[in-house]
């Protein structure tokens, strides 16, 4: 019998089934600065991204004034062709953010940001909007001439301005997911979890907060962006969400990246280096919309003899790169979505003519080349900054719109150098809208999730709710613990002298405690008699070992020309044995095992659990199956 | 991947060392979210970092959970759908569908009429996922036993059908329990006369039941219990012991009973016995004469029935031993009355108890409460041989009808 970890001790007490007999009216926000998107609990009781009226899972925070309409999300976005200067996009990075402090150097196709007419230091949005005229006054009943049957014609609608601030944008947009939410579950939201970008400020949290509280929902927590990633890849929707694994996190946003590498260890996170880089060249969607806007500005220009300058000159210019813009949303999201060429058709883009065209995959990634390359050069230096070997990540968490384009992952995956087992949400295939791997959705699920776990927490344990959020330093292990099986030298493949499993990996806050249930085979005499084992308990060091290998001259890739030519490497995971910390004996009735070839051996199963407490004492236990101790070890630091 | 035992020669490598000390990684930071953290610092601030102790206040956390119900995360089953389901059952004919027990076919037949609508309505979901025709196609084991493959078996889908139909429309529904069959059966085991003067069984096991299975037609509800009630813990006594009543409350309760079945008002109707009218036949007057004859014999019927349940009060009357005691109690009080007169006028120095207006006053009410008692054995008198003429009259009917 292969021996299988048992839930341990931290994973185990999950509140989650409890949470999900009355699925709890919860909401995960995750409120981007280009696309936002919910999560709520359905009826089969795990946290999904929904849609929202109109059928979209990423909503365009956008908000478009027309006459008297007001569009909010993705219908907001065609405005911005047309009715630009009373349309509102961006806002969330200026939340809480003065004036003064806001860079408006770059142009945009939507409402400047002005200075706030009254108050001072105030950054504003200032849009035209139609005022619903008053209702007429109801007609006297005395003394007037025959009334007409005809409706009293209703008075023109006048034009007036509006001054919003971005804190009352974010409330308007964010009573609209709300609403969504709360028809979705057909019951009033008792809280929401909303994620912050981790470049955020205390004062821009608490503005999102309050725009929040504003709408009219009670925040539970602001919960930063990785937090959100690990609720979601702990959760057990997750394939192999409760494995102890090394996790990278990639975030690509519209105007940022953030990256985390993650020690996941049953369940908890513990963070090994983390980066954000924002308004950096190439990074991001939105570098990747400029590059290709510029490469089918070209093509219109060939195609059609008509030039569109880019950067936009003119008015039209504006106008045409901002079609062009809300076209590419469309060719991205199919060429993310299938392995065919996408393509791209505008009406009307520049001078009344119409322009079609196709992209190819390929195409494609070339054009975006510099943007993941400028990915990949940034998880390298993370990597190197925190002295890791690509190789030992297990698992990359993809987050965000752009992350959902499979070049960006099969580039990844060569130019940074991971190991070919690497899972991510293209390996698992949980790629695909409404998946729980899909990158636009895994904050906001993990916002659901943490939304569900805090009501709960909230209720069994108040007295710590102030605390939880304050973390204090915590130990980790420097080296993995593994209990080793001997064996007699023949048996012996890996070079460790038996049958080597690992229990505590490195990385992992203390305390821990692992399971461990396990067969052995009994010696110490014949048949029934036969009542002893053992086990070493070892520390290890787990490395990577590189070897270079010449490359075969045929092996070269053609297309990329970025590559310098270097011996290929080929790495492997190696196991040393570090510290020996003692060995178990156990004592222990078996019974005699079925197979034919091992006729006379016993076995029993016992239940081996190590617990590594806060004191730094590792006390290693067996059990047998009725759960009294058959062998023990203390190992002191 | 084999454990293998220990090798005989095993010796542990000779020096052990300690544990690496543990490091607070520079940029490490603990991740605040998730279920394991929840867990991890209730441990921590809870439990003082002692797993035994988290376990043990988990455990008595589920077990609060399970006490609570629901902590399952399972629906609610209202208590329906376990029931087995035989050979019997499962062949039965669709056409038939009057003589089939439509609680039985939806696997009510623990609550029967008792079932509500949404038992009804969940027992009639669980029926149809188990037997509709589309998932007996495919159920690989019908197909294993190479039963109904490709036959277009429905038949007890049909069945299923025809048992909501009737159960959830109100009207039908009480059409169909007048004459649940289940009842039917029950009914006959009325003890008679006969047995009581020969071997009297144990009078409040035997009539009780009867009573609680009549009393579901009755229109006015509740009905009054044949026992009489206790206050406090009414198991610890035992419900024959009469005089351990008090006795005005135990005549009120008697007299308002028997009141109440004499005048039992039932729903109950006959109607789903009615005969069809020929099929195919359009002849008005053929339409005509069956329903005639139907409204007859619901009539006829709804009269046996009344005098059944009439027999059921008479006989139980004429054995109630209360009633017994009750009119024994009376007549002491009589004799002690007379006797207590006779006293007055012998010895009129007596010391009497009670003034002359609260004896009147005792004097009035006795002789009403006598009064009742006549009326009442009177009235019990009548509806006996009223039903015993009946029974005779429908007899000599029965044998005309043979003749």
């Amino acid at each position: 019998m292969a021996p299988k970890p048992a839930p341990n001790g931290n994973a185990a007490q999950t509140p989650v089934q409890a949470a999900q007999s009355a699925l709890p009216a919860v909401v995960g926000i995750n409120f981007g600065n280009a696309y936002a998107s919910i999560a709520v609990y359905t009826k089969e009781g795990l946290a999904e991204c929904i849609a929202n009226e109109n059928g979209e899972r990423q909503i365009a925070c956008a908000i478009a004034f027309h006459g008297e309409e007001i569009y909010i999300g993705n219908q907001a976005m065609p405005q911005l062709v047309k009715n630009g200067q009373n349309t509102i996009t961006g806002f969330r990075n200026l939340l809480g953010k003065k004036f003064s402090e806001i860079d408006q150097s770059k142009a945009a196709a939507s409402a400047p940001i002005i200075q706030h007419p009254t108050e001072a230091d105030i950054p504003a949005y200032k849009v035209d909007i139609l005022q619903p005229a008053p209702t007429p006054l109801p007609t006297s009943t005395t003394n007037t001439p025959a009334a007409s049957h005809a409706a009293t014609p209703r008075s023109e609608p006048m034009p007036s301005t509006r001054i919003l601030t971005p804190q009352e944008a974010t409330t308007m947009f964010l009573s609209s997911l709300l609403q969504s939410a709360t028809d979705f579950l057909g019951k009033p939201i008792l809280g929401a979890v909303i994620t912050a970008p981790p470049f955020f400020t205390e004062t821009q949290k608490d503005a999102l907060k309050k725009a929040a509280e504003d709408a009219g929902v009670r925040v539970l927590q602001l919960l930063d962006e990785a937090n959100a990633v690990l609720t979601t890849t702990t959760s057990p929707q997750w394939p192999g969400g409760a494995e102890d694994r090394t996790q990278l996190i990639v975030d690509v946003g519209a105007s940022s990246l953030s990256l985390s590498v993650i020690a996941l260890r049953s369940g908890l996170g513990y963070i090994l280096g983390s980066r954000t880089i924002t308004d950096a060249a190439n990074i991001g969607g939105d570098a990747l919309s400029s590059l290709l806007v510029k490469y089918f500005a070209k093509e219109f220009a060939k195609k059609t003899k008509t030039a569109l300058s880019q950067p936009p000159s003119s008015k039209e210019d504006v106008r045409a790169t901002t079609k062009l813009l809300l076209a590419l949303e469309y060719t991205k999201r199919t060429l993310s979505a299938s392995p065919a060429p996408a393509s791209l058709s505008v009406e009307s883009l520049h001078s009344g003519l119409d322009y079609t065209a196709t992209i190819a995959r390929m195409r494609f990634d070339l054009l975006a080349s510099p943007v993941y390359t400028s990915i990949s050069s940034e998880i390298k230096s993370l990597l190197e900054s925190i002295a890791m070997d690509p190789h030992s990540i297990d698992e990359i968490a993809y987050v965000g719109g752009t992350a959902c384009l499979p070049g960006l992952d099969s580039h990844l995956l060569t130019s940074v150098g991971f190991s070919e087992d690497v899972r991510t949400a293209f390996s698992n295939s949980t790629m695909g809208s409404g998946a729980i791997g899909d990158p636009t959705g895994v904050l906001s699920t993990g916002c659901a999730l943490q939304a569900a776990l805090l009501l709960d927490f909230m209720e069994a344990s108040p007295e710590l709710v102030q605390t939880f959020e304050q973390t204090n330093e915590v130990k980790t292990t420097v080296r993995t613990i593994g209990m080793l099986f001997p064996t007699s030298s023949a048996e012996d493949s890996n070079g460790l002298g038996g049958i080597y499993i690992s229990v505590i990996h490195k990385h992992t806050p203390l305390p821990a405690r692992r399971l461990f249930e396990v067969e052995v085979a009994l010696s110490g005499g014949e048949g029934d008699k036969a009542t002893k084992f053992g086990f070493e308990v070892w520390e290890v060091e787990e490395e990577i070992k590189v070897d270079k290998v010449a490359p075969p001259p045929s092996d070269e890739p053609p297309a990329s020309d970025d590559e310098e030519d270097e011996p290929e490497e080929v790495k492997t995971k190696i196991t040393t044995k570090r510290a020996f910390l003692g060995t178990l004996f156990g004592e222990t009735k078996g019974t005699p095992v079925k197979d034919k070839t091992k006729k006379g051996t016993y076995a029993a199963a016992v239940q081996i659990e190590f617990v590594l407490g806060s004191d730094g004492v590792l006390l290693v236990e067996a059990r047998d199956s009725k759960g009294e101790t058959v062998g023990e070890l203390r190992v002191e630091s | 991947m084999a454990i293998f035992p220990l090798p005989a020669n095993y010796a542990p490598p000779a020096s052990t060392s300690k544990l690496t000390p543990f490091v607070v990684q520079p940029k490490g930071k603990l991740i605040t979210a998730g279920p394991a953290y929840f867990a991890h610092i209730r441990l921590l601030h809870e439990h003082d970092g002692d797993f035994k102790k988290l376990d043990a206040a988990t455990a008595l956390e589920r077990e609060k959970a399970a006490a609570n119900g629901n902590g399952n995360g399972e629906e609610d089953d209202l208590g329906v759908g376990d029931e087995s389901e035989d050979e019997a059952l499962l062949s039965l004919d669709p056409k038939e569908w009057k003589k089939q027990d439509h609680y039985r076919v939806l696997g009510l037949s623990h609550l029967r009429w008792t079932a509500n609508a949404a038992q009804i309505k969940k027992a009639h979901r669980k029926k149809v996922l188990r037997h509709h025709p589309d998932k007996k196609a495919s159920d690989p084991t019908v197909a294993a036993l190479g039963l109904n493959l490709n036959t277009n078996d429905d038949a007890f889908f049909k069945c299923i059908q025809k048992a909501h139909e009737v159960l959830t429309n109100p009207e039908r529904r009480r059409q169909f329990d007048s004459v649940d069959p289940s009842f039917l059966e029950e009914v006959d085991d009325v003890p008679s006369a006969s047995d009581f003067k020969t071997n009297p069984p144990p009078f409040l096991p035997t009539f009780a039941p009867i009573f609680e299975r009549e009393s579901r037609f009755s229109r006015k509800q509740p009905v009054p219990k044949l026992a009489v009630p206790r206050e406090g813990d009414a198991s610890s006594k035992d419900p024959n012991d009469i005089e351990d009543h008090d006795f005005p409350t135990l005549k009120a309760h008697v007299e308002a009973f028997y009141d109440f079945w004499y005048n039992f008002d039932s729903w109950r109707s006959f109607e789903w016995l009615d005969k069809e009218v020929n099929e195919g036949s359009d002849s008005r007057d053929d339409k005509r004469y069956t329903e005639k004859k139907n409204k007859s014999e619901r009539a006829r019927r709804k009269k046996d029935d009344i005098a059944r349940v009439r027999g059921i009060v008479d006989l139980c009357l004429s054995v109630d031993p209360r009633i017994k005691y009750i009119k024994l109690k009376e007549k002491e009080a009589r004799e002690a009355k007379k006797a207590a007169t006779n006293k007055k006028g012998g010895a009129p120095a007596a010391p009497a108890g009670k003034s002359k207006k609260e004896e009147e006053e005792e004097k009035a009410k006795k002789e009403e409460e006598e009064k009742a008692a006549k009326a009442e054995a009177k009235k019990a008198k009548a509806a006996a041989a009223n039903a015993a003429k009946k029974a005779r009259r429908a007899a000599r009917a029965e044998d005309g009808g043979a003749a």
